[in-house]
């Protein structure tokens, strides 16, 4: 049979290590969702002069590696001395990264809604906020529901790199069991098969409800 | 007072000149806690045990220095590269890491008296057929990136021309890949080679000779301009010395002849 | 006011050791890509595949690449297969991790693709005479390519961030490995670092650019 000195310790500690990853990639999630929210909103509605900067600082946030910018963050708040941890500075990137991919999707979901069905809200006497919150988002939210969904795992997997600015999550304490228990096979796939199992029911999800509302169309 | 800096730079932002601070020897007392950077994938100096919790000669220098401070320390697990980095972004106050004091270094972080001393050897798996340093020439070689031995390796590497070099983020790495044979051989601390060769984890390493370099003092490590903090920890290690604590733990830790801390003919 | 003075001109002048490992970055990222469209075809394939084998295959490969860690993917094909005896040098367990995933997240892309392209394009081809192999070919195949163009053009750009990854299994080439080399040996974090997202910025625009000429020199009518 196989040996294996991995004890139910350890695996208690990697399973710490997935609830890191879990928390950070909650407040990564909220924050970045409602930034990108602001952000798309501003993208799909702002006049240019208000559009273009946001669109090229969020560009910047797409095109330059997460690992890039996990660890100019962290100097950059240490020249601040500023007094914040290496938990919220992974969250705060993270939130970031994630609003710039937010805001593309709600700006696509925003653009979706035809001009007509607006003007129709807006003709029968409905505020533009009406508009807004009554017709544009709910037909928005279905277009980009599923693309959501498949950011938030991405974000998740994206966490991982956190390890860098010397956060112990998920990857990092497999990392670790590895240097004392000398079996980088098992406790790697261990480690894959946790982030698996995190992901996967997840990413059905998405799918059935992308064919599901695509089939109301 | 931690709350209130936190304040103050959230309101004053990233321009507003910050208010005048108490250094950082007073924020250490003040705080209760002694941060230390502290690398565990390096035993005997610091590694995990069983519990997966801290221990080694750094940390138990961690827990002296705490003590002496009458403040709780606390260990904060920085990889090689990350040392300098998790002082400067001020996640950890001191490093008890086994940092060689190098000039280029010195540029940035504030070094301590030497705490520690260590001599290079050549660490190999049994079939690779090196024996000596200059066996090395043509070889796949490998170290943990921006380590004393790591720049000397490559600069070796480099003059030889031919055979490889990989810098590897964590010691722990460098092992592995010398276990799986990715590198054939990597040059490290005499310390770290034998406690691995003794704990017989892996399959085969041997130690083969020493590597020529000059011996490599480390030194416990402060930000450049905690000039209190700086004169702190020389004279915590000149005690350690001289209340023999150092050999008490290089016997715990290490066994047999502790090294000798002073150069020969020159003032530090 | 702060507590630390930037060091620009000595790492301005390591600006040619990172433009040189900014090459290599882009070289691992274009490879990278070609063998995961390569690969991608075939396992769009598969997953639309009768053959069980060949359909578990090519999905326990898309989701594998899709729900795990693109940094876990690399440290494996490192550290994992190293485990079994397989070697592979930092700069081919770092461009096989990539291709890897590269594959898995553009097979689905292409799945979608091909959905878009109706049966009766096939059946018109089989019945001017053309074979399987060749209506898929010449007839399938270009009208997908140009369907997922531009989510091809993302994967591209990740691809090149991915590269990033390759310092973790001890790369030194790649632009990251430069910049952390220099990082360890001097501190300065910062400079070597922002110097290197402005070279990723720019390197990303190049990708994005340069295929929007490609597409349209490809796909004009």
């Amino acid at each position: 049979m196989f040996e294996t000195s991995l004890t139910w310790n350890d695996v208690l500690f990697l399973l710490q290590g997935a609830g890191t990853t879990l928390t950070i990639t909650f407040w990564a999630v909220l924050g970045g969702t409602i930034l990108g929210m602001l952000f798309g909103l501003a993208r799909a509605t702002a006049p240019w002069w208000l559009n273009a900067p946001i669109g090229f600082v969020l560009d910047i946030l797409r095109s330059v590696p997460l690992l890039i910018q996990f660890v100019l963050a962290n100097s950059f708040k240490s020249i601040l001395k500023l007094n914040v941890t290496a938990f919220t500075v992974g969250c705060v990137v993270l939130a970031l990264y994630t609003a710039a991919y937010c805001a593309e999707i709600v700006r696509g979901g925003i653009l979706a809604v035809p001009p007509t069905t607006r003007r129709a809200a807006r003709s029968l006497g409905m505020t533009y906020t009406q508009d807004l919150t009554n017709i544009v988002f709910p037909i928005a939210l279905r277009v980009a529901l599923p693309s959501w969904i498949g950011l938030t795992l991405g974000v998740m997997k994206d966490t991982a790199l956190v390890l860098w600015i010397g956060i112990v999550e998920l990857l990092r304490s497999s990392q670790i069991l590895v240097t004392r228990l000398q079996e980088p096979l098992f406790i790697l796939s261990i480690a894959g098969l946790i982030y698996f199992l995190m992901s996967f029911p997840i990413a059905r999800l998405g799918a059935r409800l992308e064919k599901r509302w695509r089939e109301n169309d | 007072m931690k709350l209130r800096t936190t304040a103050a730079a959230l309101l004053l932002g990233m321009i507003a000149a910050m208010p005048a601070k108490a250094d950082k020897l007073d924020d250490i007392i003040a705080s209760g806690v002694l941060r230390c950077a502290v690398v565990l994938d390096f035993p005997p100096m610091g590694s995990r045990d069983e519990k997966n919790q801290p221990v080694g000669f750094d940390v138990d220098t961690c827990n002296d220095l705490a003590k002496a401070l009458g403040v709780k320390a606390e260990i904060v697990e920085t990889p090689f590269p990350d040392r300098i980095p998790a002082l400067v972004s001020d996640r950890a106050d001191v490093g008890v890491a086994s940092t060689s004091d190098t000039l280029e270094r010195a540029k940035t972080v504030g070094f301590s008296i030497p705490y520690f001393a260590f001599k290079m050897v050549i660490l190999t798996r049994e079939e690779t057929g090196i024996n000596t340093y200059e066996n090395l020439k043509g070889k796949k070689t490998g170290s943990t990136s921006g380590t004393f031995e790591a720049i000397a390796l490559e600069k070796d590497v480099k003059a030889w021309g031919g055979g490889s070099f990989r810098p590897y983020q964590t010691q722990a790495d460098v092992f592995l890949a010398l276990s799986q044979g990715q590198i054939d051989a990597t040059v490290v601390t005499n310390t770290v080679a034998h406690a691995v060769v003794k704990s017989g984890k892996y399959k085969g390493f041997v130690v083969k000779g020493d590597a020529p370099y000059v011996t490599d003092y480390v030194s416990l490590i402060g930000l450049r301009q905690e000039q209190g903090l700086l004169n702190y920890l020389n004279l915590f290690v000149n005690q350690q010395v001289r209340t023999g604590r150092y050999k008490e733990l290089f016997e715990k830790w290490v066994g047999g002849e502790a090294p000798d801390l002073t150069v020969k003919g020159v003032y530090y | 006011m702060l507590n630390y003075t930037f060091h620009w001109r000595p790492a301005l002048n390591a600006l040619p050791d990172m433009l040189g490992g900014a090459l290599v970055s882009l070289q691992i990222a274009v490879l990278s890509m070609v063998i995961g469209v390569v690969f991608a075809v075939f396992l769009a394939l598969g997953r639309q595949s009768n053959n069980k084998l060949f359909y578990g295959f090519s999905t326990g490969w898309v989701e594998l690449a899709r729900n795990t860690p693109a940094l876990f993917q690399v440290y494996m094909t490192y550290f994992g297969l190293g485990s079994f005896g397989i070697q592979l040098d930092s700069y081919v367990a770092l461009l096989a991790g990539i291709a890897f995933n590269n594959a898995g997240y553009l097979a689905e892309t292409f799945r979608g693709g091909l959905r878009a392209i109706p049966h009766t394009q096939t059946r018109a081809a089989r019945s001017l005479g053309m074979s399987a192999p060749q209506a898929f070919r010449l007839i399938v195949l270009p009208q997908m390519f140009r369907i997922v163009f531009y989510p091809m053009t993302n994967q591209m750009v990740w691809a090149l961030l991915m590269t990033s990854l390759g310092v973790t299994v001890g790369l030194n080439t790649d632009l990251t490995g430069v910049t952390q080399d220099l990082n360890v040996r001097t501190f300065r974090t910062f400079e070597y670092f922002a110097i290197a997202a402005i070279i990723y910025y720019l390197l990303a625009k190049f990708i994005t650019l340069s295929s929007r000429l490609f597409a349209w020199r490809l796909f004009r009518y």
